[in-house]
């Protein structure tokens, strides 16, 4: 081996050795920025369970996930839309929206005088119509946004108006209470040791999961999200996706709905108030980016586990309910903060 | 031959859907049928106002001898005299007092109760009488007579209405500052933040003693 030579791959072994102990760091850094919702988790169980005793038991932990179910069915819903860089605000209307006409059907039915005909509905039926509106308010938030190019947040900011006029005309600004036992099962049932609100959600992330990890339409809202004129160019029928995707999102505020409702036995005119706010932290938190493109669904349900241990360590620790306002909001912040300093370390 | 399968099966998964989701009726027929969930909240109220709130007014605690209490012993104070139906920092009192009236205002009339335990002043409330203090102070309410909440809560409603058009209107039309009154109601506290500087009474029972000052 010449001089020269030797040199040479001195020179090169010198390189990948001095270049080796950074890539170690970027490695570890990436790693924790990979798990740093999983982290933020693990260490809040930590700090409430040392705080409060009541924490770390089965039974809150089941209450936890109860709670959560909701939110983790609209947040899912607004991963998707926010993947696509839009956002939705009306979710926690067409929630109540959904939950009154679920309720209000089965209750009362369909009365028509002019053709003297009563159409009654089963629960199965009234589950139906809730999801049928929801989807529908979606699709038009969709339509709307596609068709006539408003903004995302205009148009769902008037369908978060729509939707809670709606509702009250539907229930006169009464709850409709007394739903019957079956209807209540869906959001109090318990299937294999599992409450049902638990199941729903865990179906719902995991449908999500396979549509945007392994489906066309998964690829498409990916790729809208990145860059909406590539997406175009490439072919791919943006509005089309947008409608679907905020369809998607208003058929999951309807569950949401239902499973609020089921669990109270009563629909509320005024159900859902900011939980679209909830929805939007537990995206954040989870990582997902709100200029679109980047993010996934598990991060989500992070995201939203999270918010639901806040909320209920704040309340086992006694913090007033003003406070934890402030803190929910300064959490989301930090969230956002963290998030936009590993953008640019990227 | 794939496409139509395809929405054949979805055709037909709308047709069993649709059939196990609705049933139709002759609405005459509905209407005809006794409604098993009829609930006469007006009848209801007036009857737990004839036999158990206006009967049991005497129960009701003096209002500086409660203010007392609470100074001395919260705890004692809102277990031996509170009540509630939910769960919660709010608790409801039925109390009673005797004091002059120092202001008439266009909602509320100013009362300073007073007795040997002491002064308070208290707001007794004449034009919005709302919620649920009048219903659960006393502690008599059966739950097992309603079969929904929105039955219960429309009892408070008539209760606060019944309050609106015969306690409070004599009274407002006849109290003057300088004037002395005897008054019953119930009153709502937070145990866990309690304010004793602006009590609001919801009157049940209201009565102008004594000669008008002017």
């Amino acid at each position: 081996m010449s001089p020269e030579v030797y040199m040479e791959e001195k020179k090169e072994k010198k390189g990948t050795s001095s270049t080796k102990a950074p890539a170690g760091a970027t490695q570890y850094k990436q790693h924790l920025v990979k798990f740093q919702s999983l982290i933020a988790l693990f260490m809040l169980c930590l700090v409430i369970g040392l705080l409060s005793d009541k924490f770390f038991t089965v039974a809150n932990g089941w209450n936890v996930m109860r709670q959560i179910s909701v939110n983790i069915c609209i947040s899912v819903g607004m991963t998707l839309v926010v993947l696509t860089a839009g956002i939705d605000l009306s979710v926690g209307s067409i929630l109540a929206l959904c939950g009154a006409i679920t309720a209000g059907l089965l209750k009362f039915g369909l009365e028509i005088p002019a053709l003297d005909m009563f159409i009654g509905f089963t629960v199965l039926g009234a589950i139906l119509a809730g999801m049928l509106t929801g989807t529908a308010l979606g699709a038009f938030n969709g339509w709307t946004i596609t068709k006539f190019k408003v903004p995302p947040f205009v148009a769902t900011l008037a369908m978060l108006t729509i939707a809670r006029g709606l509702t009250m005309l539907w229930t006169e600004g009464f709850p409709i209470s007394n739903l019957g036992e079956t209807f209540s099962y869906l959001g109090t049932g318990w299937f294999l040791g599992i409450p049902l609100p638990v199941w729903i959600s865990g179906i719902i992330v995991l449908a999500a999961v396979i549509v945007t990890k392994k489906t066309r339409l998964g690829r498409y809202i990916y790729a809208i999200g990145g860059n909406e004129s590539a997406a175009r160019l490439s072919g791919i029928n943006i509005n089309r996706i947008k409608i679907i995707v905020y369809s998607i999102a208003g058929g999951l505020a309807a569950i949401g709905g239902l499973i609020v409702t089921s669990r109270l036995d009563s629909a509320q005119p005024n159900a859902g108030m900011s939980y679209e706010l909830d929805a939007i932290a537990a995206v954040v938190i989870g990582g997902t980016s709100l200029s679109g493109g980047r993010g996934t669904i598990m991060g989500t349900v992070l995201g939203a586990i999270i918010i639901g241990v806040l909320n209920n360590g704040l309340v086992l620790l006694d913090v007033s309910p003003f406070w934890q306002q402030v803190v929910k909001g300064f959490v989301i912040l930090l969230a956002v903060i963290i998030d936009k300093a590993n953008s640019k370390g990227e | 031959m794939k496409k139509s399968i395809k929405y054949g099966i979805m055709l037909l998964v709308a047709l069993v859907l649709a059939y196990n989701s609705v049933y139709f009726k002759s609405l005459s027929e509905v209407k005809a049928s006794p409604a098993s969930d009829q609930f006469d909240a007006a009848t209801y109220a007036n009857k737990f106002w004839n036999t158990k709130l206006t009967p049991g007014l005497n129960q009701a605690v003096e209002i500086n001898a409660l203010i007392s209490l609470l100074k001395a012993d919260k705890a004692a104070a809102f277990t031996s005299h509170s009540h509630a139906l939910g769960i919660g920092n709010i608790r409801y009192f039925l109390v009673k007092g005797e004091g002059e009236i120092t202001a008439v205002g266009e909602n509320t009339v100013t009362v300073v109760a007073t007795s040997e335990e002491g002064q308070q002043p208290v707001k007794i409330e004449t034009e919005f009488v709302y919620g649920n203090a009048v219903r659960d102070a006393q502690g008599l309410i059966d739950l097992t007579d309603f079969t929904s909440t929105m039955h219960l809560n429309s009892v408070s409603e008539e209760l606060n209405k019944k309050i609106r058009t015969e306690v409070v209107p004599p009274f407002k039309a006849n109290a003057k500052k300088g004037q002395q009154v005897q008054f019953v109601g119930a009153i709502e506290l937070n145990q866990e933040h309690l304010r004793l500087d602006e009590i609001e009474v919801m009157p049940v029972s209201l009565e102008l003693v004594g000669a008008s000052p002017n």
